[in-house]
């Protein structure tokens, strides 16, 4: 384990990279990782015009619905070139997940590239309450 | 969970059948290959792998094998075609990311002065990195088109020669691909992306033959001391990337409907005779198609920039293909089983087929001598270039390894790598390197990566694979 980045700390994993990420709420767990993600993957922000996404997902648990999420918001990235810049969950049960998203198109001239996250793996992923807080491991493939 | 390996003998290491495991483990290494092993996770991926359904004989991890995710990295697994399963994290989400090597007629003395040079001009032809737009754009049909002929189509298109299609592991296309079963996503992602040859450890680099092994068959596969060498290592990018997605989320909901429990979830697979493991085997052809189209204009691209920089004609350079490899696949093969010839599927996470001479599948061209297996060191380390043998059939469905396999996390080589000029390091060893990205260079250190001589010395004395030459890197360029 190493440097703590405010609500994630990164996991060494040998082929790939990993998070755990903390959140007060579930909503506030689920925009953490978002926001945890979104870091490893661009730097740099852009004054590009905001599209706006609503992610409507069902999922067999929350573990498996963290997976699908961050898929989603890595999608935006590898498929359409956005970068997201807001993430807010709407609506979560442990079969459904609603959310709103911002984001802006990927501009080389203001972002930086920092990881090409292949995928979101399923490998060990959890989503556990821990006292007064919730916590999630999620592996990234790079 | 602690696992106990017992010695088969120097190069063989069993994991005993235990718990819910339908086979035993079998891992090729040796006493100083072992001591990695037990400081990651991935002996259990290789138990979690035997407790599949119809798995065949053994879990296989070849000596690369390190901590992947569900299956391990240097995983081989065969599966019964009745009661067997595919699983997308078996074969990985980089469908078909291989090796392709090229031999020349330059020697390395002719060309060592201006490496810096051809290094730029191959950075700069050749796309690199994440969000890289592809040499070839395609429309939707090409891009079917592309993912049903594979090599074959980018052939077509005026990239390589068409005899460059027989040394390519299934001649480039893989049959049964059906780009009816893609998502839009997946169309998406493959429409600007091939001739790119991406980040992370991918790589393209100029090398030297420093060391012959064996003469005789390395004139079979035209390799001299002290010539010029190109390897290529790249795959089916996003495309690849997206059909394991799409289909490890929709395997991974049906689990439960199947009637087995799975150790972890990323293992998510379906039945071989199921409609969604025959949807997934079309799909997966498709990307297997899209990596070798890639690799084909990769190489032609690695071709027309040598022959500029160096201003020489094609005769002149004499850059032929000597082989192209799959590492992340799963194929249909015909193995011995007891007696019998079945048919598998066979699973390779980060391994290469091997196979001996003679065999029907090996091109007519290295037919006496084996099929080329391909192995790539890290950054700044040498490659090997083996021939597969009957010893590979017989104990490891016709495998062996893909490359050194990483120690460390790429976390920890960047804080390995801290204050380090990289860059400054290899040139000083007589190597040059281009990346898009500073902390590319760093997570590939050397360092960062088992020692290949180590893990090549074990396949060629489990008998999996035969040493032919050693190639040593003059240039490297990376995403």
């Amino acid at each position: 384990m190493s440097k703590k980045k405010q609500d994630y700390i990164l996991l060494d994993h040998t082929a790939d990279l990993g998070i755990k990420v903390r959140g007060k709420t579930l909503e506030n767990l689920f925009e953490n990782a978002a926001k945890a993600m979104i870091e490893l993957t661009v730097r740099g922000k852009s004054e590009g015009k905001i599209h706006s996404r609503k992610i409507v997902l069902s999922g067999q648990d929350l573990a498996d619905l963290m997976v699908q999420w961050l898929g989603e918001i890595l999608y935006l990235f590898e498929g359409e070139k956005l970068v997201a810049t807001s993430a807010k969950i709407d609506k979560l049960s442990p079969s459904m997940l609603e959310a709103s998203v911002e984001a802006v198109p990927f501009d080389p001239e203001f972002h930086v590239i920092i990881n090409e996250i292949k995928a979101v793996t399923y490998h060990q992923s959890k989503v556990l309450k821990k006292g007064d807080h919730y916590e999630s491991t999620i592996i990234f493939d790079l | 969970m602690d696992i106990k390996l017992e010695k088969v003998d120097d190069y063989c290491w069993r994991i005993p059948k235990t718990g819910s495991m339908r086979v035993p483990g079998i891992i090729f290494s040796d006493e100083s290959l072992n001591k990695d092993l037990q400081r990651d996770e991935s002996l259990v991926q290789v138990a979690n792998v035997a407790t599949l359904p119809g798995i065949v004989k053994y879990s296989l991890a070849m000596p690369d094998i390190h901590w992947g995710y569900g299956f391990p990295i240097g995983g081989v697994a065969a599966f019964d075609m009745e009661e067997g399963i595919v699983s997308p994290g078996g074969v990985g989400y980089d469908i078909n990311c291989g090796c392709r090597l090229m031999t020349t007629s330059l020697e390395a003395d002719q060309i060592k002065p201006m490496m810096k040079e051809i290094i730029s001009a191959l950075f700069k032809n050749i796309p690199t990195g994440v969000g890289s737009r592809g040499a070839v754009s395609l429309s939707k049909a090409d891009e079917a088109a592309v993912a049903t002929e594979g090599a074959a189509w980018v052939v077509k298109k005026g990239f390589g020669r068409k005899e460059d299609l027989e040394r390519i592991e299934d001649h480039g296309t893989m049959e049964g691909a059906d780009p009816g079963v893609l998502s839009e996503r997946a169309i998406q992602r493959g429409l600007d992306q091939l001739g790119t040859l991406g980040s992370g450890n991918h790589f393209l680099e100029v090398q030297v033959v420093d060391q012959i092994y064996d003469e005789h068959l390395a004139r079979e596969f035209n390799l001299s001391q002290g010539r010029v060498t190109i390897l290529i290592h790249s795959g089916s990018r996003g495309f690849g990337h997206q059909i394991c997605d799409d289909f490890l989320k929709l395997m991974a909901r049906e689990v439960s409907a199947q009637g087995f429990d799975l150790p972890d979830r990323q293992l998510a697979c379906a039945y071989l005779k199921s409609e969604l493991g025959r949807r997934y085997l079309a799909a997966m052809a498709c990307a297997a198609n899209y990596a070798w189209a890639n690799r084909q204009i990769l190489m032609h691209l690695a071709e027309t920039t040598l022959l500029s920089t160096l201003s020489l004609s094609p005769s002149e350079l004499g850059m032929q293909l000597l082989y192209d490899v799959c590492h992340n696949i799963a194929k249909k093969e015909h193995h011995e089983i007891d007696g019998r010839q079945v048919m598998l599927c066979v699973h390779r996470k980060g391994a290469t087929r091997s196979l001996p001479p003679g065999h029907p599948k090996v091109p007519e061209v290295y037919r006496h001598a084996g099929q080329p297996v391909l192995i790539p060191g890290d950054m700044g380390t040498h490659s090997y270039v083996l021939a597969g043998t009957e010893g590979a059939l017989q104990k490891s469905f016709g495998s062996s390894c893909h490359g050194a396999g990483r120690v460390l996390s790429r976390h920890q080589a960047v804080k390995k790598a801290k204050g380090r000029a990289i860059n400054r390091e290899l040139e000083d060893k007589g190597i040059f390197v281009q990346s898009r990205g500073k902390r590319t260079l760093k997570e590939e250190i050397p360092e960062a990566y088992k020692d290949v001589s180590r893990v090549v010395e074990v396949v060629h004395k489990a008998g999996l694979a035969r040493k032919v030459a050693r190639l040593s890197p003059l240039g490297v360029i990376k995403g």
